[in-house]
């Protein structure tokens, strides 16, 4: 029989398997239970040949559990342990445990973006004649996807699935505002911010009208900002051919975003930093309307199932971050991994991840009505406009230090009174943003001429 | 003989706990000056020498440079508030030993130390919170605005202090107390008989008196100040619908630059900047605190 299981559920069978578990009711017993199930799941480690999964996403946990299982005839004496964490940590695992060699035969699930750095080293594993074959099979999935999970000619993963932003907003606080329908242009998300948002007897919004990603740390804050200057018609860097990369920042698509942070920060008010944001403080009605990915719509229905909402695509278009399934194993196992990577793509499996997790899968050939005909919020990653744009982070080393770098000097900027209507503040950080991440790609080698 | 079998005997007991030593303390201290005068990104098998490239970097690196200020700013406003505010609290609680709620005081200013950090941060991130947090209901009652504690550039800072100095003060109480009991009880008995008052016996004896205590103290809050991270990270996590702005420390710059940005070596040479500082600064503590008994 398969042992697959996650660390929390292993010491939980241990406790619910012992006879005596009702006098284990002392916080002293549960620890040592707790430590012995520890123990136990240790020495089963070193018998059993055991497979990874490691996720960035801990609301996928169920997902992997799920194909582990269906795995469990074909492998009755693999142990696949699946491990989602927060994407942070889940960065600096893979970085350790893949460079240290320590981590073993896993399957990671990362985007190219990330996983570059890993593939220019040769540590992970290309993949076998039939993998490629399913993949490069045109009616599974496009070549975007394809390309995503490939470094040169080679490919080296499995497609999965995607983040893709969409706005949300709250039909009830629309219907209240005297709005049918979503903002169109960007012009028009600043003018319902301001009819949207909520204010107490001073003027004080208790209620933001469009959330906007405004603090926190990591490179969020750079990837929204980025999200919202596509809209305006221009990315944070282009490709300027032979993978050289330059920044385009400093130009007028960053300068309308930019204002437009700051027009609605320190001028019309409509959203503050100290204000909830995000996800959250959309399923409170603490804010209208907000631009995420895909997963939100699960984590409404657990956390918020009577929200009056809806989706909508954005003026332009999104960001498209594939993740794909990645591994570094060998021998027996590396096969057993790979059919983990192609079994989590079966129709059946992702079926339900779209409807379980609301992640957006990647496969194209499969039939997905059942789910988006019960969720229409789905709607607007799947049917969106004829034009519609895609944009995803480049697959180059420094990425993640460029964004996290933009995104610090964008947290000290949005917080800055001054620089709103100030043109010549505005361009002075736009200016300085753009020296910055060029002087990364430079040092790097990866500067465009 | 017997003299340098003893010695032996003690070198031989000695060993592994140097042993030890020098695996978990030396070496990795010695690797981290060899890697920052390296090229690394924790992947590949290839380490260049570059010489003093990475330090180079870090003198034009404004994100470095912020983390290093902040650092040394949260590192001095802990100092400052933990010493003389220890120093005291140890006094009253001397002063009242006898009391039956000695124990109890003891204890609820020794609590903050031993509660986890991650908790507590929770806690007062709480507290500091703009819209729900009770800082700013109860400034409200007295007619103060409320304020975004941990988005304003400076006022995060001060969060920062306020939480590692709540943490710090236990331990500091409790070292200050173990000194104060120490302390010769006839001395104080003589200052009675001259008429010193309660806070003259503490102001001209128990304060120089407790001096060895006070470099002790103040060199182990000073080195904990200087490798504030969690409390940063966690006052300014950003997990969803919790604003904060993330008061960039210098082990935050690390970890960010070793694993997030693959950069081991340039991490490396500011871990080697980091221990500078403190070795400086306790060395500057020893001297001053030696010059002043010579004098």
């Amino acid at each position: 029989m398969i042992r697959y299981r996650s660390l929390v559920q292993s010491v939980r069978n241990f406790t619910d398997a012992s006879p005596d578990a009702s006098r284990l009711a002392s916080p002293v017993s549960r620890l040592a239970v707790g430590v012995a199930g520890v123990l136990a799941l240790g020495a089963s480690t070193v018998n059993a040949e055991e497979l990874k999964v490691w996720s960035g996403y801990p609301e996928l946990a169920p997902f992997y559990e799920r194909v582990a299982e269906g795995l469990s005839d074909k492998y009755p004496d693999l142990d696949i342990v699946v491990e989602a964490i927060p994407l942070r940590e889940h960065e600096k695992r893979v970085a350790l445990g893949l460079s240290s060699g320590s981590a073993g035969a896993v399957v990671v699930e990362l985007p190219k973006s990330t996983a570059s750095r890993y593939l220019e080293n040769d540590l992970l594993t290309p993949a076998p004649e039939d993998v490629v074959a399913a993949v490069e099979d045109s009616g599974n999935y496009g070549e975007f996807f394809v390309d995503a999970a490939s470094f040169g000619d080679t490919l080296y993963g499995v497609p999965l699935f995607r983040g893709q932003g969409a706005l949300f907003y709250n039909t009830a606080m629309f219907e209240e505002a005297g709005l049918d329908g979503p903002p169109e242009t960007m012009a028009e998300f600043t003018e319902y911010a301001d009819k949207l948002t909520q204010r107490d007897a001073d003027g004080n919004p208790t209620v933001s009208g469009w959330s906007l990603r405004l603090s926190g740390g990591g490179q969020g804050i750079a990837e929204k900002f980025w999200i919202n200057m596509f809209q305006y018609g221009s990315n944070l860097m282009e490709e300027a051919g032979d993978g050289q990369w330059r920044a385009t920042i400093d130009n007028d698509a960053g300068r309308a975003a930019f204002a437009q942070y700051l027009d609605n920060v320190h001028v019309k008010k409509n959203v503050t930093v100290e204000m909830p944001a995000d996800a959250e403080a959309f399923e409170r009605g603490q804010t209208a309307m907000f631009i995420r990915e895909s997963w939100v719509i699960g984590d409404i229905a657990a956390k918020a199932p009577d929200l009056e909402y809806a989706t909508a695509p954005l003026p332009v278009g999104s960001i498209a971050l594939p993740a794909n399934l990645f591994l570094s194993a060998e021998g027996d196992v590396a096969r057993a991994a790979w059919d983990y990577a192609l079994a989590s793509n079966e129709a059946e499996h992702l079926v339900w991840m779209l409807d379980n997790v609301g992640w957006l899968p990647n496969r194209g050939d499969v039939d997905y009505s059942s789910v988006l005909d019960v969720t229409p919020a789905l709607g607007a990653f799947v049917d969106y406009p004829e034009g519609y744009e895609f944009f995803t982070l480049p697959a180059i080393g420094p990425i993640e230090e460029i964004l996290t770098r933009v995104a610090a000097t964008l947290t000290d900027a949005f917080a800055n009174a001054d620089l709103a209507g100030n043109d010549s503040g505005i361009d002075e950080t736009l200016a300085g943003l753009e020296a910055d991440v060029n002087k990364i790609l430079d040092r790097e080698g990866l500067l465009a001429e | 003989m017997i003299k340098r079998r003893r010695f032996l005997f003690a070198i031989a007991a000695l060993l592994p706990v140097l042993a030890i030593y020098a695996w978990v303390r030396v070496m990795p201290i010695a690797e981290i000056l060899r890697l920052s005068l390296h090229r690394w990104d924790i992947i590949s098998k290839n380490k260049p020498f570059i010489g003093l490239d990475n330090f180079r970097e870090l003198l034009g690196d404004d994100l470095f440079l912020t983390a290093l200020t902040n650092t040394a700013i949260i590192a001095f406003g802990v100092l400052a508030i933990t010493i003389p505010l220890s120093l005291a609290i140890a006094g009253l609680i001397h002063h009242r030993t006898r009391s039956r709620f000695a124990g109890v005081w003891e204890t609820a200013i020794f609590i903050p130390h031993v509660v986890s950090l991650v908790p507590a941060a929770m806690a007062w991130k709480w507290i500091f919170d703009a819209k729900l947090g009770p800082l700013n209901a109860l400034l409200a009652n007295v007619g103060i605005a409320p304020r975004a504690w941990l988005f304003d550039p400076v006022w995060s800072i001060v969060c920062i202090i306020v939480l590692c100095s709540w943490q710090a003060l236990g331990y500091a109480v409790l070292i200050y107390l173990v000194g104060f009991k120490n302390l010769p009880k006839s001395l104080y008995e003589a200052a009675e008989l001259d008429g010193a008052s309660g806070l003259q016996r503490f102001r001209f004896l128990s304060v120089p008196m407790l001096k060895p205590i006070t470099l002790y103290v103040s060199v182990v809050t000073l080195v904990s100040g200087f490798n504030v991270y969690a409390q940063a990270f966690v006052l300014a996590s950003d997990s969803q619908g919790a604003p904060g702005r993330q008061v960039r420390v210098l082990v935050l710059d690390m970890l960010e630059n070793a694993f997030r940005n693959y950069r081991v070596g340039y991490a490396a040479s500011e871990a080697v900047v980091l221990l500078c500082i403190v070795l400086i600064l306790t060395l500057i503590q020893f001297s001053l605190l030696r010059e002043r008994r010579r004098s």
